[in-house]
C-alpha cells in the first residue's frame, strides 16, 4: 500500500470515527450519568438533519446561521424529549427497561412521521468547504478535513464544559453518586435535562458535518445510532472519555477493513468487533476511566 | 406464578385449541386464515422472545436475528440441499438455538441492562447484513424466492397441501405449530426448571445463594428461546416462501415483536399471544393506511409503557398491582 | 429544632421503618443506635429527603420539609455525610468540598471553604489529591468538610467511625465534640452502644425499624436492656 493511500484510510478512518465519537460521547454523557440509554438519540441527528437542510437549503440562509439555530433548536428537543418521556418513568419501577422500550417507540415514531412528512426523498446539503487539500498523492476535500477538525474542536469545548465549569462539576458528580450529589442540593432534573442538551447538541453537529456527504432521511440516524451504541460499550459504558477513543477507533477499523474486504461487510466487521470485544472484555477496552 | 401463567394455565390453552379447532370450520375466506396463519406464528416468535425478555428478566433486543436465522437456514438447507422442510426446519431452529448460545455465551455474563442490549441489537445488525450480502445464495434484499412449501401429507383419500395459497392446510399447520409449541414450554415452566426461571429473575443473588448456576441457566434459557424463535422463523419461511434480510431481521421486525410483547404483557406467559393477535388484526384492517403502520405501533409502545406497562395481561391482573414505586435515579440499570 | 414525626418507610413493597420519631434540639449531640440492618440509615436518608417517607412528617424549625425536595434542606441548614464518606472518587478534595457549598451563593461558599479548613487543617495538604485515592480516615475528614461547607445547624453523620483505624476514630470523635462545639447539631448512627450513648447528649435505640428505646445519653448506657443485649455481647466479644 502507498504512503498515501495509507494516510488516506488514516484520515478517512479519523474522519468517520468523528461522527461516532460525537454521537457515542452524548450517548456514554447521558447513560453515565442518568443511567437511561436512550434509543431516540438517533432521531436527533435526522432532526438535526432535516433542521439545516431547511435553513441553509429550502430557506438559503447562510451555513453558520443555520448550524447554529439547528444546534439550539436540536438542543431543545433534547431537552423536551428527556423532560416528556423520560423523568416520568425514571420514579416507575422497572424503569430501565422502560425507558427503553418508550424511547424505541419514540425512535420509530419519529423515523415513520419524518417519512409520511417529507417522503422518501434524500435531501443533500451542498458543501460547506470548496476545494480539495492537496499533499502529494493525497487528495483530501476540504469539507471532510474540517470535519475532523470541527468535531475535535466540539468535544474539546464539551470537555471543557464537564471539567472546568461549574455546570460540568455537578454532572460529574452525579455521574459519580447521584445520591451524593442530590444531598448537597445539587438538582438532579436540571443535571439530567442538560446532559441531554449536551448530547443533542453533539448528535446534531454530528448531523450537520454529515449532511453534505450522506442524504437526509427518516432512517439516518438508525445506523449511527448503532454505532453510537457500539461506540459506548467499548469504550467502557458510560465514559465521555472512553466513548470518544472508541469512536476513533471504530472509524479507523472501519476504514482499514475496505483493504480487505468488500464495503457491503464494513459494519459486519464492525459490529464483530464489537461482540469479539464483548467475549474478551466485558467492561470495554477503556474501562475505569468515567466522566 | 399466577403473575406469569394466570391461574389454569392448561385450561387457557385447551381453550385456544378449542377456539383453534373451530375455525376451520367456520365460513371464513382465505385471507382471513391468512392472517390468523400469520399470528399464529408471530406468537410463537413472540413467546420464544418473551422467554428471556420477560420471564427470564434479560432484555435482549436481538431475537429477530434468530427467526431470521431459522427462516433462511432451513429455506436454504431445503432449496440447495432438496431436503424435506419437515426436516430442515429442526436444522432452522438447531441453528438459531446454537446462535443463540454464542450470543448468550459473552452477555451471560454481564449483569448490565445496556450491554444485553446493544450487543444483541448489533448481533441482529450482522446476521441482517450477512444475509444480505451473501447474495450468491440468498439474492439479497431482491428476495430468496421459490422455498418449497412443507411436504403435502395424505390421509386416506384426502391430501393436505401446505404454504401460501393452500390457506386450510397452513393454518392447521400453523395451529398444531403452536399449541405444541406452546404446550411443551408450558410444561417446561411449570416444572422446576420453570420455577428457577422465575427464581432468576427475581432475584439473581438470591438464585446465586440457593446455589443455581446462572450462567448455565441463563445460556439454557437463551438457547431453548433462541430455538422456538428459530422454529417459528423457519415454519413462517415455508409458509411465505420468500425471504428478504430486511423484513425478517430488520429494524420493523424488531419493534412489530417488542409492540406485541408490550401490548401483550412483558412476562406473561399469555400475554404476548393476545399482542400479536391484536396487533396483526390491527394492521391488517389498517393495511390501507399502510404508511402509518409504523408510526401506530411506535406510538402503541410508548403509551402502553406509560399506561399500562403490564400489558392487556396486566389489565385484568390490576389488584395485584402494587405501588408502584422504585427508586428514583440511583437503583437498577447495572 | 429538627424532628422526626412518626416515619414510616417502604423500600417498594417491603416496609423498613415504622412510626419512627426523633427529635434533635439546638446544639444536640443525638445517637441512633442499632444493629446492622436495623434502619438507622433509612432514618438519616428519610431526615434528608434522600429517601421518601411513605407517611409521617420532617419538621426542621418548626418548618413542614415532608414532601419537599432533597435540594432545599442543605439551604435550610442541614447537610448529610453518608455511610462510607460517598466522596466524588473521580473528582479532587477541593472539588467535593466546594461541591459541599453548592447550595451557597458562591462568596460565602469561598468563605465557607476557609472556615472549614481552618477547622479541619489536616486536609489542606490533599486539596489537589482525587478524593478515591486517600485512606478512609482522609476521606472522612473530606467527608465531613463536604459536609460543613452549607454551614449546618444541624450535621446528620451515618456510621462516622465505619472502617476507621482506632486512632482514627479518636481523631473523628474529637472532630465531632469540636463541631459539636461550634454549636452544631449532630445526628448520627452508630452500632456500637458504647460509642455512641457515652459521647451523646440523647440516644435512640432502633431495632427492626422500631424506636424500643429513647433517652439521655447516660441513661441509655446504665439501661439493662442496653447493657445486657448490646454492651454485654460487645463487652465479650472485644
Ligand atoms: N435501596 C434499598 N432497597 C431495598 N431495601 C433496602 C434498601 N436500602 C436498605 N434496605 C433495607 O432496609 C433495611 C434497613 O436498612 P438500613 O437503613 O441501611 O439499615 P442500617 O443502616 O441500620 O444498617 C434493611 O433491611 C435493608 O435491607
Ligand atoms: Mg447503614
Amino acid at each position: 500500500m502507498s504512503v498515501a493511500g495509507f494516510l488516506e484510510l488514516v484520515i478517512n478512518g479519523l474522519i468517520s470515527g468523528s461522527i461516532y465519537a460525537l454521537i457515542g460521547s452524548g450517548i456514554a454523557l447521558i447513560y453515565g450519568t442518568t443511567r437511561v440509554l436512550n434509543f431516540a438519540h438517533g432521531e436527533l441527528l435526522m432532526i438535526a438533519g432535516y433542521l439545516v437542510f431547511f435553513f441553509a437549503v429550502t430557506l438559503g440562509w447562510n451555513v453558520f446561521l443555520a448550524s447554529l439555530l439547528t444546534l439550539v433548536l436540536v438542543g431543545a428537543i433534547g431537552a423536551l424529549i428527556q423532560r416528556v418521556t423520560i423523568a416520568p418513568l425514571l420514579a416507575r419501577e422497572d424503569w430501565a427497561f422502560r425507558v427503553i422500550a418508550a424511547t424505541i417507540g419514540l425512535s420509530i415514531f419519529l423515523q415513520s412521521g419524518a417519512q409520511l412528512v417529507f417522503g422518501e426523498r434524500f435531501q443533500s446539503v451542498p458543501y460547506f468547504f470548496r476545494g480539495v487539500l492537496v499533499l502529494g498523492d493525497l487528495r483530501m476535500p476540504w469539507q471532510r478535513i474540517a470535519i475532523f477538525l470541527i468535531a475535535l474542536a466540539i468535544m474539546a469545548v464539551c470537555a471543557l464544559i464537564l471539567y472546568r465549569t461549574q455546570l460540568g462539576r455537578i454532572v460529574r458528580a452525579t455521574a459519580q453518586d447521584a445520591e451524593a450529589a442530590l444531598a448537597v442540593g445539587i438538582p438532579s432534573g436540571l443535571v439530567h435535562t442538560s446532559v441531554f442538551v449536551i448530547s443533542a447538541v453533539l448528535a446534531g453537529a454530528g448531523a450537520i458535518l454529515l449532511s453534505p456527504l450522506i442524504s437526509v432521511n427518516p432512517w439516518m440516524g438508525i445506523s449511527y445510532l448503532l454505532k453510537g451504541f457500539a461506540v459506548v460499550i467499548l469504550g467502557g459504558l458510560g465514559s465521555f472519555g472512553g466513548a470518544v477513543a472508541a469512536g476513533f477507533l471504530l472509524g479507523l477499523i472501519e476504514s482499514f477493513s475496505v483493504g480487505f474486504a468488500p464495503t457491503e461487510w464494513r459494519d459486519v466487521i464492525a459490529f464483530t468487533f464489537l461482540i469479539a470485544v464483548i467475549w474478551v472484555r466485558p467492561n470495554g477496552l477503556f474501562s475505569g476511566r468515567e466522566a | 406464578m399466577t403473575e406469569v401463567f394466570g391461574r389454569r394455565p392448561f385450561l387457557v390453552l385447551a381453550l385456544l385449541a378449542a377456539a383453534l379447532l373451530v375455525v376451520p370450520f367456520l365460513p371464513l375466506n382465505d385471507y382471513v386464515l391468512h392472517i390468523l396463519t400469520v399470528f399464529l406464528i408471530f406468537s410463537v416468535f413472540a413467546t420464544g422472545w418473551n422467554l428471556t425478555l420477560g420471564i427470564l428478566g434479560l432484555k435482549t433486543l436481538g431475537h429477530h436475528a434468530f427467526f431470521a436465522i431459522g427462516a433462511y437456514l432451513s429455506a436454504i438447507t431445503a432449496y440447495y440441499g432438496g431436503v424435506s422442510p419437515w426436516l430442515t426446519v429442526w436444522v432452522g431452529a438447531l441453528s438459531a438455538a446454537a446462535a443463540g448460545v454464542f450470543i448468550g455465551f459473552p452477555i451471560l455474563r454481564i449483569r448490565s441492562m445496556p450491554h444485553v442490549a446493544i450487543v444483541t441489537l448489533a448481533f441482529a445488525e450482522i446476521v441482517r447484513l450477512v444475509f444480505s450480502n451473501l447474495k450468491d445464495i440468498t439474492r439479497g434484499e431482491l428476495g430468496f424466492w421459490g422455498i418449497p412449501p412443507f411436504d403435502p401429507i395424505t390421509v386416506g383419500d384426502m391430501t393436505v397441501r401446505f404454504g401460501i395459497g393452500n390457506a386450510v392446510g397452513s393454518f392447521a399447520l400453523a395451529a398444531v405449530f403452536f399449541l405444541a409449541v406452546h404446550l411443551a414450554l408450558l410444561l417446561l415452566l411449570t416444572s422446576r426448571t420453570g420455577l428457577t426461571f422465575l427464581a432468576i429473575r427475581d432475584s439473581e443473588t438470591a438464585a446465586e445463594s440457593l446455589g443455581i448456576r446462572l450462567s448455565a441457566w441463563k445460556l439454557f434459557a437463551f438457547g431453548v428461546s433462541a430455538a422456538v424463535v428459530g422454529l417459528s422463523g423457519a415454519v413462517y419461511a415455508h409458509y411465505v416462501m420468500i425471504l428478504t434480510p430486511t423484513s425478517t431481521a430488520g429494524p420493523e421486525m424488531l419493534i412489530t415483536l417488542l409492540a406485541m410483547i408490550i401490548v401483550g404483557g412483558v412476562g406473561r406467559f399469555f400475554g404476548p399471544i393476545a399482542g400479536a393477535l391484536l396487533l396483526t388484526v390491527l394492521s391488517e384492517v389498517l393495511r390501507e393506511f399502510g404508511d402509518f403502520r409504523m408510526l401506530l405501533y411506535g406510538l402503541v409502545i410508548i403509551v402502553f409503557v406509560f399506561v399500562a406497562p403490564h400489558g392487556i395481561a396486566g389489565l385484568r391482573l390490576g389488584r395485584l398491582r402494587k405501588a408502584e414505586r422504585a427508586e428514583p435515579g440511583t437503583a437498577g440499570a447495572t | 429544632m429538627l424532628r422526626l414525626e412518626n416515619i414510616d418507610v417502604h423500600y417498594g413493597a417491603t416496609q423498613v421503618l415504622w412510626d419512627v420519631s426523633i427529635e434533635v434540639g439546638e446544639g444536640e449531640m443525638v445517637a441512633v443506635m442499632g444493629p446492622n440492618g436495623s434502619g438507622k440509615s433509612t432514618v438519616l436518608k428519610a431526615a434528608m429527603g434522600l429517601k421518601k417517607p411513605s407517611s409521617g412528617r420532617v419538621v426542621l424549625d418548626g418548618e413542614e420539609l415532608q414532601g419537599r425536595s432533597a435540594t432545599v434542606r442543605p439551604r435550610r441548614g442541614m447537610s448529610i455525610v453518608l455511610e462510607r464518606r460517598r466522596l466524588f472518587p473521580r473528582m479532587s478534595v477541593r472539588e467535593n468540598i466546594m461541591l459541599g457549598g453548592y447550595a451557597r451563593p458562591s462568596a460565602e461558599a469561598h468563605r465557607s471553604f476557609d472556615w472549614v479548613l481552618d477547622l479541619l487543617p489536616e486536609i489542606r495538604p490533599h486539596l489537589d489529591a482525587t478524593a478515591g485515592k486517600l485512606s478512609g480516615g482522609q476521606q472522612q475528614m473530606v467527608a465531613i468538610a463536604r459536609g460543613l461547607m452549607a454551614r449546618p445547624r444541624v450535621l446528620l453523620m451515618d456510621e462516622p467511625f465505619l472502617g476507621l483505624s482506632p486512632a482514627m476514630v479518636k481523631n473523628v470523635f474529637a472532630i465531632m465534640k469540636m463541631i459539636n462545639g461550634e454549636g452544631v447539631a449532630i445526628l448520627f448512627n452508630e452500632q456500637n452502644a458504647k460509642l455512641s450513648f457515652a459521647m451523646s447528649h440523647r440516644g435512640y435505640l432502633l431495632e427492626s425499624g422500631r424506636v424500643v428505646l429513647s433517652g439521655s445519653g447516660e441513661e441509655m448506657l446504665e439501661h439493662p436492656e442496653v447493657k445486657r443485649v448490646y454492651l454485654g455481647v460487645r463487652e465479650a466479644v472485644s
